[in-house]
């Protein structure tokens, strides 16, 4: 496989998360003349390796930061050749998070809402007990995904009646529904009609990804 | 080919094969070996545990002589309470659930709590609490402790003085995240010792932190410094150190309680900072999957619990309930369930208590 070497140097250095590590193996990989879009590619599989092992108590929420500091260097670097490349500059998907109305539970959101930065969204993080029309509003505004967390049994029941807002707007086909929460399962998430039902954070940012 | 009825992780009831039960056993137990880097269970545990599950009957049982203490967290609220989730709505007062708890339902341990179940919200009213506290030590048997989460979570903005960690880290302000949880812990101990101390003063027994670094590394070490405070001003106070699951999460990611980085601590590790801390119990964790089986949720919970209790110099109370200790995440935990992953945590991850 052609750059193999200046591959696993890319993943170690974005694994590592030291962010000047990361900068010399973009350079590296950028003299070798890997193309700019491989070299993204490679460090953003690497970035969901990260998020992964922050999961499981490897690496911790800084260490998941400079990374995406490291891999945000590299998108300055490389995006005008990757803008060349691809003919037009690509914007990213604008993602709505917030927890429902009613429900003042925040971390587990907020680690998503990092996560889904960290993997190169653009994040509208609205906090907790957001108002049920502050995410149709977002829709509306552009974003093309909408997660909602729910903590507790008496408040999941609000990302249904946002869903129901959403199909009322006519926006619910414009965008990619996600929900999650201690409460929420998978079988509710289908039973609500949820387009994505993550588990964690590093389980839903994979899923919005693979929606791209 | 035999099936068992057995559960997923939501409660759905499902069919399992011993072969497919076997192989999510050996999948669960291998996912916290290597997580925690401690040892999976071995062939012996696994086969029991298969029994534990397969077994025909509704409810299980641990054989006579291997019987746990039982000590509830969140007080009167889940008998009371009715706000949809897991209380029973049953209206009364605090000192009949009390005495309802120790006299009907065999209680072993009790405790008092307040709604809001936090430690910052008992500021203000702990002249009430104290009160309240005087008036039922009066008339319960049982040791009768105070119970809420430290909840770190309401010291930062918007409900507190302090900037959200998170929020600043997604603004790349590392070290002002950093500065931040660090003085929230501090405020946080600060308080454990406020309330701690004048409750102790009023007649509780001991203290029980329910769901301890529910905000991270730095909600575990305020915690921590907490219960320090508390034990050198109340010797005798007994103790109890919950957790909020079975990693501490690293959301400062270098803060350190007594030398020691707690980011990342599994139970095994966790016990061991309790102790340093001066608790008398340690409640380990470990929280459900929902897309995964019982089988998968309870070996995995069973290998973690059981490291724990191997290193353990205080007694462990495992943490069992909705969504944690391999039950399943749902409004009202199956029994069948219940009952099989309490067998399992006493006969298999030899627990002191539940």
């Amino acid at each position: 496989m052609a750059y193999d070497n200046e591959t696993k140097k890319l993943h170690d250095a974005l694994v590592s998360c030291k962010v000047p590590d990361i900068k010399a193996a973009v350079d590296e990989a950028h003299a070798a003349g890997m193309p700019a879009n491989d070299i993204i590619n490679v460090l953003g599989d690497s970035m969901s390796e990260v998020g992964v092992l922050f999961e499981r108590g490897k690496l911790f929420l800084p260490h998941v930061l400079a990374a995406a500091n490291g891999m945000k260097a590299a998108m300055e670097l490389l995006g005008p050749e990757m803008a060349a490349d691809a003919g037009e500059a690509k914007d990213a998907a604008a993602v709505v998070m917030g927890t429902v109305e009613g429900d003042v539970h925040d971390i587990g959101k907020s680690i998503c809402s990092t996560m889904l930065q960290c993997a190169g969204f653009e994040v509208h993080d609205l906090g907790r007990d957001v108002p049920k029309a502050n995410f149709v509003e977002e829709v509306k505004g552009g974003c093309t995904f909408c997660g909602m967390s729910a903590l507790m049994t008496t408040t999941m029941t609000v990302q249904k009646e946002i869903i129901d807002m959403l199909k009322d707007a006519g926006l619910r086909d414009k965008v990619c529904v996600m929900v999650g929460g201690a409460p929420v399962t998978q079988g509710y998430a289908d039973k609500i009609g949820a387009d994505i039902y993550g588990e964690s954070a590093s389980e839903t940012t994979r899923k919005a990804k693979d929606k791209l | 080919m035999t099936e068992y009825y057995t559960r997923m992780g939501d409660g759905k009831r499902v069919l399992m094969t011993k072969e497919a039960i076997m192989a999510d056993i050996q999948a669960g137990t291998a996912d916290a070996a290597d997580m925690a880097e401690i040892p999976a269970l071995t062939s012996a545990d696994m086969e029991k545990l298969f029994e534990i599950i397969s077994d025909k009957n509704r409810i299980v049982g641990v054989e006579p002589g291997k019987e746990v203490v039982l000590t509830y967290d969140i007080g009167q609220l889940d008998f009371t309470g009715d706000n949809g989730n897991s209380g029973n709505g049953v209206d009364m007062g605090r000192l009949e659930a009390a005495l309802l708890h120790e006299r009907a339902l065999g209680a072993d341990t009790f405790e008092l709590a307040h709604a809001d179940y936090s430690i910052k919200p008992v500021k203000p009213i702990i002249a009430n609490e104290m009160q309240t506290m005087e008036e039922i030590q009066a008339e319960i048997i049982a040791p009768y402790f105070y119970g809420a989460m430290p909840n770190m979570g309401l010291y930062y903005a918007p409900d507190g003085p302090y900037g959200n960690p998170a929020d600043l880290m997604r603004e790349f302000k590392i070290e002002e995240s950093m500065a931040s949880s660090e003085a929230a812990a501090e405020h946080l101990a600060r308080d454990i010792e406020f309330v701690g101390t004048r409750i102790i003063a009023a007649g509780a027994d001991g203290f029980n932190f329910d769901t301890t670094g529910s905000a991270g590394d730095a909600d575990c070490v305020g915690t921590l410094n907490g219960v320090k405070a508390l034990r050198e001003a109340c010797p005798d106070a007994y103790i109890n150190v919950g957790m909020a699951g079975e990693s501490v999460m690293g959301i400062h990611g270098s803060i350190e309680f007594e030398g020691q980085v707690v980011a990342g601590l599994y139970p095994h590790q966790q016990v061991k900072v309790a102790q340093k801390a001066g608790a008398n119990v340690f409640g380990p964790v470990c929280n459900t999957n929902t897309s995964k089986s019982l089988a998968w949720n309870l070996a995995r919970a069973v290998t973690f619990i059981k490291a724990c209790t191997d290193v353990a110099e205080i007694p462990c109370h495992v943490n069992m309930g909705m969504g944690v200790g391999g039950i399943p995440m749902c409004e009202t935990a199956p029994i069948d369930a219940v009952t099989r992953c309490n067998k399992a945590m006493v006969e298999i991850a030899n627990v002191d208590g539940i």
